[in-house]
């Protein structure tokens, strides 16, 4: 079936079963590989997508299901005015280790901060909780996000 | 006394009638087998009866895939297993003749005179109808057999003396078939049927008596292995009244509504392995039976999700809340809407607003599944990686949170 995705702003037309996840769109149609995959049950956080702003998994968004809406990933987040924020602190503060989860730890952030601008510990832990990392660099990502906010104060 | 005697009468009564069906025991084992009924379009029809039976439920193998029994049902009053199905002569149902097959699912007595456990639902099977009774026999007979003897069941004295069910069933069994109320529309005794016969949906929704029979109080929601089966009365606080159409459909056919929450543990086999293969008439006439049936205002009451909360949150419950972000709310979301999948959803369950907590402290410590449309949906049990404590904390946390329902489940509720 043909479904226009409007990713990053672009339009684009892919010929793909209606229940393919978006995930499977970006990296093996698309090419755009910067969402990874991990678990494929929304258990991880590795590939948070925006649809409409608000962060959700890839590997379970059907193309019916995001036909229509607005996606944004990790290769446009800087793009926004949150995510320029977002990635700069990461540097900053080296969050990264592996770097695997990142893509989407950097997602669900920009996502947090657009919504809520100053957030506490609390809402850093409910907003960031479905993102895993085995290399455990949670207290830097932490971090990160309070220098991002800082940066709107 | 007059009692005392009459009952010793009845006593009596049921040795002779059980060493009566002994002695026949040994003229059904040399009885030939009959043909099985082999009209493809007899055994898609018993197929679709079997699913709405919800027979694989129990029957199907504690590791999945076939008919051959071995589950294991924990009851007051022991341990009993579920049988081979499977049409094999040795240790299935191979042998059952039409009369013999009619007999076990309607008056609960197996070949050869052997007494079965109402823990299979005959008390409700007993109103369907001998067309519908066969074309479930013939699909099970168009199953490939295997040979897989069931284990044996541990039940304690006096419950291991099967004649003794002669006298529960006289008791208990009314050993009648359906009959349509007149004043009723086709639909709502379509519904009737699909819920009393087939879906025997009583057997854990309705309280039991002292003996194990159903009580009056029918859909009244009781306590069955553990899990806590819903008041489905028309009350609208306790019961189904407040559900819309649309949420009972989907709630039958998915195991999910919008606004309540998904089904778990037994009720989710229910959907998975019967609800979800009926045909939407079949769905709306169960709808529509249900909707008719009395109110009754007992059992825990179902709650809204709370606008703001966490003020009035316990010490307990507030630990439970750090645990919920860190555990819980990657899959179901601080505002309970489930991230993009309405199994994940809390807001408006039942299970969440219930002061027991007894099917919260089972998905907690069991998980739950559930097979569906869009594949398998899960959550895992918890118990190995969080302490009782925990798990109470987070449990208290959800009620509180989730159902409007401040109180703090103890520790002790985990404990195995």
């Amino acid at each position: 079936m043909r479904f226009d995705l409007k990713i990053n702003s672009v339009l684009r037309e892919v010929d793909v079963p209606p229940d393919m996840p978006v995930l499977w769109v970006l990296r093996d149609i698309l090419g755009l590989t910067g969402t990874k995959y991990g678990c494929g049950v929304a258990q991880c956080g590795a590939c948070t997508v925006h649809l409409d702003g608000q962060p959700v998994r890839a590997c379970l968004l059907t193309v019916a299901a995001a036909a229509g809406h607005d996606i944004l990933t990790i290769e446009a987040v800087e793009h926004t005015e949150t995510g320029a924020k977002v990635q700069q602190a990461w540097l900053d503060e080296e969050v990264i280790q592996c770097g695997y989860c990142q893509s989407g730890q950097i997602m669900a952030a920009t996502a947090l901060l657009q919504q809520t601008p100053q957030p506490t510990d609390a809402d850093i832990d409910e907003a960031m909780a479905g993102n895993i990392c085995r290399c455990g660099t949670y207290v830097r990502i932490r971090k990160a996000i309070h220098k991002a906010a800082s940066h709107d104060a | 006394m007059m009692s005392l005697r009459s009952l010793k009468h009845v006593l009596l009564g049921a040795v002779a009638v059980t060493l009566s069906f002994y002695s026949g025991m040994a003229l059904a084992d040399s009885a030939p087998g009959t043909q099985a009924d082999t009209r493809p379009e007899l055994i898609k029809r018993g197929e679709y009866l079997f699913r709405a039976a919800d027979c694989a439920a129990c029957h199907v193998a504690p590791k999945g895939g076939s008919l051959t029994g071995g589950r294991s049902f924990v009851l007051p009053f022991g341990t009993v297993f579920a049988v081979n199905i499977t049409p094999d002569k040795q240790t299935g149902i191979g042998n059952y003749t039409d009369a013999e097959w009619l007999k076990m699912l309607r008056e609960g007595v197996g070949r050869g005179g052997k007494h079965l456990y109402p823990v299979m639902p005959y008390t409700a099977y007993t109103l369907l109808s001998d067309a519908d009774a066969l074309a479930i026999k013939a699909y099970l007979f168009s199953v490939a057999p295997e040979n897989a003897p069931a284990p044996q069941n541990r039940l304690h004295f006096p419950f291991n003396q099967r004649w003794g069910m002669i006298v529960w069933n006289w008791l208990n069994n009314p050993n009648k078939r359906f009959q349509p109320d007149t004043a009723q529309s086709e639909q709502w005794n379509r519904g009737a049927y699909l819920t009393e016969a087939l879906g025997h949906c009583s057997q854990c929704h309705t309280p039991r008596t002292i003996t194990y029979g159903l009580s009056s109080k029918a859909y009244a929601g009781a306590v069955q292995v553990g899990w806590r089966a819903y008041n489905l009365t028309s009350d609208k606080q306790h019961g189904l009244g407040a559900w819309t159409d649309e949420q009972l459909t989907s709630y039958l056919s998915t195991g999910k509504a919008s606004g309540k929450g998904a089904a778990s543990g037994p009720m989710a086999e229910a959907v998975e392995h019967g609800l979800r293969y009926m045909t939407q008439a079949d769905i709306a006439a169960m709808v529509t039976y249900l909707r008719s049936l009395p109110p009754i205002a007992e059992g825990p009451v179902a709650q809204a999700m709370p606008p703001e909360a966490d003020h009035a949150l316990s010490d307990v419950a507030r630990r439970g809340q750090g645990l919920f972000a860190q555990a819980c709310a990657g899959c179901h979301l601080p505002d309970g809407r489930g991230r993009q999948s309405e199994w994940a959803a809390l807001a408006g369950a039942h299970s969440v607003s219930d002061p027991a907590a007894d099917n919260l402290v089972q998905v907690l410590r069991n998980g739950t599944a559930l097979e569906t449309g869009q594949g398998r949906v899960f959550m895992p049990g918890f118990s190995k990686a969080y302490t009782e404590e925990e798990l109470a904390a987070i449990a208290s946390y959800v009620l509180a949170h989730f159902g409007n329902t401040q109180t703090d489940i103890k520790p002790s509720a985990f404990k195995n």
